[in-house]
């Protein structure tokens, strides 16, 4: 259970630019919820994100998991508990290592980092099946640079890794949106596949309509800092791309947009 | 026969400057941090091992091996102060690299009061004797001393080289190599990254202490001005070898390294037969250096374009 209860942020506090995003936002994601949030630019989603993971602190309010107030982890120690895959393919992975050394890397998140050698080899058939899983050939190519690697096939191997070892958050911020159509199918496809076999509770920001409206079991609509649609269960299955993209035309028209 | 010898010497000071160019390239490359304590480090090598070996009659092998770690300490300096305090990385190295003027100093004070000269001492007397002058060259003659001096080096330089290439297949170094190229990554390991970086800083000043403990045993003495200008050159020495062997299939970073520090050398040492003056020599050290930074930004440049060639073939 995650919970941001009367959260506010303002950033540049005491300046001309000074900027209120959060005024008393709250916002609670139940354990195994998929939450696919949407919202145009600077509604606060990916500051949302932030927050959650410590990225940025907070002006005001608590930010709890499991009722307990984490306010002052800070934000490596949160990642011991959440997965995070960004926007930028390159965020997630070190490009100058291979993608053996990358997938070690990950795979010994919350143990110790110490002088034993960097790659178990017999983990190397692991590697190679959940490499297998993503069918871009990816296998075979343990020893090349990550680098080399496009950017879709990056971003699989960030997702493989942000969930190679078990985490009780997956935070996804716009993971797709700097993929083409069909690459970012296949991730979505993938990440829908993973959340549901790991059985992860996921928070998935997305400016892809369909993919909020199609994938994960509660919608939430984010506007100025604050939530304006809350859809899940049985009613998010009714909701149509449509509907999203009239109420996202309403609110632009009041923005004089 | 000056050129041979110009040859030698150059070959000496440059197998002795790879262990410099070893440590930096561990700043610089992986952890991309240039750090300029290294000015202050490498003299502070050199004033640590001469107090072992003549203060406390440490052999001169250990006494290289412990002033690995006054470096390590100073390494760590700058790694908090970058971290913890958030100044900048030029800054904190600068920082650094001042105050250890005044501790390679005051190091220095200790040794006079044994009754030697001031900066300039031997340990060519009766029973100090470096590392590169044991029984091994004694037994093969004066004439030979000089080959001797580079074959010791050579394994010296060979087993620095292989601790790093190791330590960079463990856990912790994978995690120091992820710090310089994606900070983000280890964070998202659930580990703080900064601990990574003062780490890595204060092992490669470990090793540019240990150059300079092998510098003034090269040369049986210890300068307290041998730390000027040291930064250019294991950066220079860094960037030919990373620039010009590293695109040699099988051979690995740490050994261009090796070669990118000898042939700065020797290019060094032939400056001096131009300019026999001396005058000129910083200036012509200068212009290599931008000549090698220049060729450096040309052939990468010529290597991405013909990359981006390559893929837009492949999209069609």
């Amino acid at each position: 259970m995650l919970e941001l209860r009367r959260i506010s942020k303002i950033y540049n506090p005491g300046t001309v630019t000074e900027l209120c995003l959060f005024d008393n936002f709250s916002f609670k994601v139940a354990d195994g919820e998929f939450v696919s949030v949407v919202g145009s630019n600077g509604s606060g989603k990916t500051s949302m994100l932030n927050i959650i993971c410590g990225s940025i602190p907070v002006s005001g309010g608590e930010v709890l998991i499991d009722g307990k107030n984490i306010n002052s982890l800070r934000e490596y120690k949160r990642y011991r508990m959440i997965g995070r895959v960004y926007q930028n393919p390159a965020a997630g992975t070190c490009p100058d290592m291979t993608i053996l050394e990358n997938m070690s890397l990950a795979d010994n998140k919350g143990k110790r980092y110490g002088l034993s050698f960097g790659v178990n080899n017999s983990r190397k058939n692991y590697y190679k099946e959940q490499l297998s899983s993503l069918g871009l050939g990816l296998e075979d190519k343990l020893d090349v640079k990550l680098g080399a690697l496009s950017g879709g096939q990056r971003q699989a191997v960030s997702l493989l890794m942000a969930t190679l070892t078990p985490i009780d958050f997956l935070i996804l911020d716009e993971h797709t949106a700097a993929l083409d159509p069909r690459t970012a199918e296949i991730i979505m496809e993938l990440t829908n596949k993973i959340v549901k076999e790991k059985k992860l509770t996921a928070i998935m920001v997305t400016h892809n309509l369909r993919y909020a409206v199609e994938y994960g079991t509660r919608l939430v609509m984010m506007d100025k800092g604050n939530i304006i649609l809350d859809k899940s269960g049985k009613e998010k299955q009714d909701v149509k791309v449509e509907d999203i993209l009239d109420i996202f035309n309403k609110i632009s028209i009041e923005c004089g947009n | 026969m000056l050129f041979f010898a110009t040859t030698i010497d150059g070959l000496q000071m440059g197998l002795c400057f790879a262990v410099l160019a070893l440590g930096v390239y561990i700043s610089y490359s992986i952890l991309d941090f240039p750090d300029l304590s290294v000015d202050g480090t490498f003299p502070l090598g050199g004033v640590v091992c001469t107090i072992l070996m003549l203060k406390l009659g440490i052999p001169a092998l250990p006494a290289i091996l412990l002033s690995f770690f006054a470096g390590l300490a100073a390494g760590a300096v700058t790694g908090v102060l970058h971290v913890k305090f958030s100044i900048s990385k030029l800054l904190s190295g600068i920082i650094v690299m001042t105050a250890l003027l005044s501790v390679t100093l005051a190091l220095t004070k200790l040794l006079t009061r044994t009754g030697l000269t001031t900066t300039i001492f031997s340990f060519r007397s009766e029973n100090l004797e470096g590392l590169f002058s044991g029984s091994a060259s004694r037994l093969l003659g004066d004439a030979n001393r000089d080959y001797m001096i580079l074959i010791i080096e050579l394994i010296f330089v060979i087993a620095v080289k292989l601790i790093i290439d190791l330590f960079l297949k463990t856990k912790l170094g994978y995690m120091v190599r992820a710090t310089g190229n994606n900070e983000m990554l280890v964070v998202s390991l659930g580990r703080d990254s900064g601990t990574y970086k003062i780490l890595g800083i204060a092992l490669a000043n470990g090793f540019v202490a240990m150059s300079g403990a092998l510098y003034s045993n090269l040369y049986s003495q210890y300068d307290n001005s041998s730390g000027s200008g040291k930064v250019v050159m294991a950066l220079a020495s860094v960037i030919i070898g990373i620039a010009v062997f590293s695109k040699i299939k099988f051979m690995g970073n740490t050994t261009a390294v090796i070669l990118g520090a000898v042939i700065y050398s020797l290019c060094l040492n032939y400056l001096v037969l131009v300019d026999t003056n001396g005058i000129y020599l910083k200036l012509l050290n200068a212009v290599l250096f931008a000549i090698i930074l220049i060729f450096n930004e040309k052939t990468s440049g010529f290597i991405t374009g013909r990359q981006k060639a390559k893929r837009g073939q492949a999209k069609c």
